[in-house]
């Protein structure tokens, strides 16, 4: 009787040691998944986009080239847009590309021609995810992961 | 019930604290009495309520961010109390009802304030609190001595170290300080040889710190607190200018007046020479009993310890405040105090994490500052303990039995847990 008692009480305090290490072990994975998480919530390529000109008869711009794109991006006919198009059946401020809790959308300004998402015509702000093709008039953009 | 399934990881590893809080006190029950009854549970049980009751409140609150910090702080509470238990059964009940409230602190910092970015508006406020504070045990009613230093103020039987929240309180003053005025410490003009020399104004509030610790030396006779004090406000400062010159003149200050102070004053030339010499012939028995003991306990220990109730710890004079790290170190072994010390380090690794992600200077410069608190003062008793540096009366932040530390160090807790919240609000993370 006296013997089991000393046995159950070491093992008792073994349980307590390994107790000790196990919460430490567990903490350091919280810890570590937590940061694994944050990273790809920060991951600052999840939501940087680029629009890649894939089709442009006019050449300007050209084909291939890359416009990194602002939170809030115009696209038009004027040079001053962030996206300039010459193109006749563009309008002056076409449509606009906006980033919404993480998302990229985008919005006609009520355009003379219409802005189309994957050859659909948009009627409302519409949501676009990368791979997305955008036309107006005859020229037609690629929406890319990353930066310019 | 969202809210109650966002901390889900918190919760987890509170059941392994309460696994290792309740099996901690059944070990030292059962090795004290040569036998086990069920009442004795009724304290860690107890304490393992609270801190799920605690987790419920942070969940039912919506309270966003960091799941760490509450069970490691609940751990170290836990370990504290299985080592009350140990060393001074007589205070348990004592430290229990500290617990309790410690945290209720927790609970009403969390509610209150509302924003915490406001309480940068009231630095001068909370400078002068902790100046008051800080002077209120040289006052001569409440104020007493305790074993040769004057740190605590008294009022019937309660007795509190204002020390202990007078840290807190510094650290959002110079959180808010050093947000308001680092570009101009930062960036001065003037420098001579490699030396910048910042405008009188913005250098006075420093001199003012170094003036005040060094007049709670004296006064006081606190070498801890001095310690303390001196190293939050470098590394603060270090944190907000990146000017590693502040710092080297805040240490050559320190050496300087600490050896003015060994020159000038007894009590800290007997802390000295019996950190230099604890086993010469007459300090063993004498001065340097306690420091002696604390070292054979640490000795007898070896890698895996003598098994919980199982050392010799009442050996060691005053052991319950000043010495549990040797206790722990002794029936838990080499094995247990790096888990121990493991612990620390996570803790202060997640609220040096917190403040890096932090919004706003104010809210990086507090959360960095809470957290080299816990570090500084952990790296000090422990040091002290073993013989590193001098013995100093700072407590092992969680664990010693002491409730105005137990306190603080949990409001200390809620801050950081408040500012991650606000980091994962402002970046929409849960």
């Amino acid at each position: 009787m006296e013997i089991t008692f000393a046995v159950l009480l070491w093992a008792v305090r073994i349980a307590f040691l390994l107790l000790l290490y196990l919460f430490l072990l567990r903490a350091f994975g919280v810890l570590h998944r937590a940061l694994v998480a944050e990273r790809a919530a920060d991951a600052p390529t999840r939501a940087i986009g680029v629009l890649v000109v894939e089709r442009s008869p006019g050449h300007a711009p050209r084909v291939g080239e890359r416009f990194s794109l602002r939170a809030s991006t115009s696209i038009g006919r004027d040079a001053g847009n962030d996206v300039p198009l010459s193109d006749e059946a563009a309008s002056a401020r076409h449509a606009v590309l906006e980033l919404r809790e993480d998302e990229w959308w985008v919005e006609d300004l009520g355009s003379t021609n219409g802005t189309l998402v994957n050859g659909t015509r948009i009627e409302r702000a519409e949501r676009v995810r990368f791979g997305d093709e955008l036309a107006i008039g005859r020229i037609a953009m690629r929406l890319e992961k990353g930066a310019g | 019930m969202i809210a109650l399934t966002r901390r889900r990881p918190e919760l987890g590893l509170l059941f392994w604290v309460a696994a290792l809080g309740i099996t901690g006190s059944v070990a030292v029950a059962a090795a004290e009495a040569a036998g086990f009854r069920p009442q004795q549970l009724v304290i860690p049980v107890t304490f393992v309520i609270v801190a799920f009751v605690l987790h419920v409140f942070l969940a039912v609150r919506g309270i966003r961010g960091d799941q760490l910090l509450l069970p490691i702080a609940a751990a170290l509470t836990a370990l504290g109390l299985v080592l009350v238990q140990r060393l001074a059964t007589n205070l348990l009940l004592q430290q229990l009802s500290w617990t309790l409230i410690a945290a209720g602190a927790f609970a009403a910092t969390i509610l209150i304030p509302r924003d915490i970015t406001a309480l940068s508006r009231f630095k001068w406020t909370w400078a002068l609190l902790g100046v008051l504070l800080l002077m209120s045990p040289l006052l001569p009613v409440i104020g007493r001595e305790v074993n040769g230093a004057r740190i605590w103020v008294g009022l019937g039987t309660v007795t509190f170290e204002p020390w202990e929240a007078v840290k807190i309180l510094l650290v959002i003053f110079f959180a808010a300080y050093l947000e308001e005025f680092r570009e101009v410490l930062s960036q001065t003009q003037r420098r001579f040889g490699p030396i910048p020399v910042p405008p009188l104004p913005y250098f006075g509030p420093i001199i003012a710190m170094w003036a005040i610790a060094m007049v709670v030396m004296v006064f006081e006779k606190d070498l801890g607190a001095t310690l303390l004090f001196l190293g939050i406000f470098l590394a603060m400062l270090y944190l907000a200018t990146g000017e590693a010159f502040y710092t080297l003149i805040g240490i050559a200050m320190l050496i300087v007046g600490g050896f003015a102070a060994y020159q000038v004053f007894g009590h800290v030339a007997a802390r000295v020479d019996v950190w230099l010499h604890p086993f010469a012939e007459e300090v063993r028995f004498g001065t340097g009993y306690q420091l002696v003991q604390g070292l054979f306990a640490l000795a007898n220990g070896g890698l895996f310890g003598a098994g919980l109730g199982n050392g010799m710890p009442e050996r060691i004079p005053v052991v319950w405040s000043d010495f549990v790290f040797d206790a722990f170190a002794e029936e838990v072994g080499f094995a247990g105090a790096l888990a121990l010390l493991a612990l620390y380090l996570l803790f202060v690794y997640r609220g040096m994490l917190i403040a890096l992600r932090a919004p706003t200077p104010f809210l990086q410069l507090l959360a960095a500052g809470l957290s080299f608190i816990v570090a500084l003062q952990t790296l000090v008793i422990v040091g002290g303990n073993a013989r590193l540096i001098p013995l100093t009366g700072i407590t092992l932040p969680f664990v010693a039995y002491g409730g105005s530390s137990l306190v603080t160090n949990w409001m200390l807790v809620a801050l950081l847990i408040r500012v991650s919240d606000v980091t994962a609000r402002v970046r929409g993370t849960p």
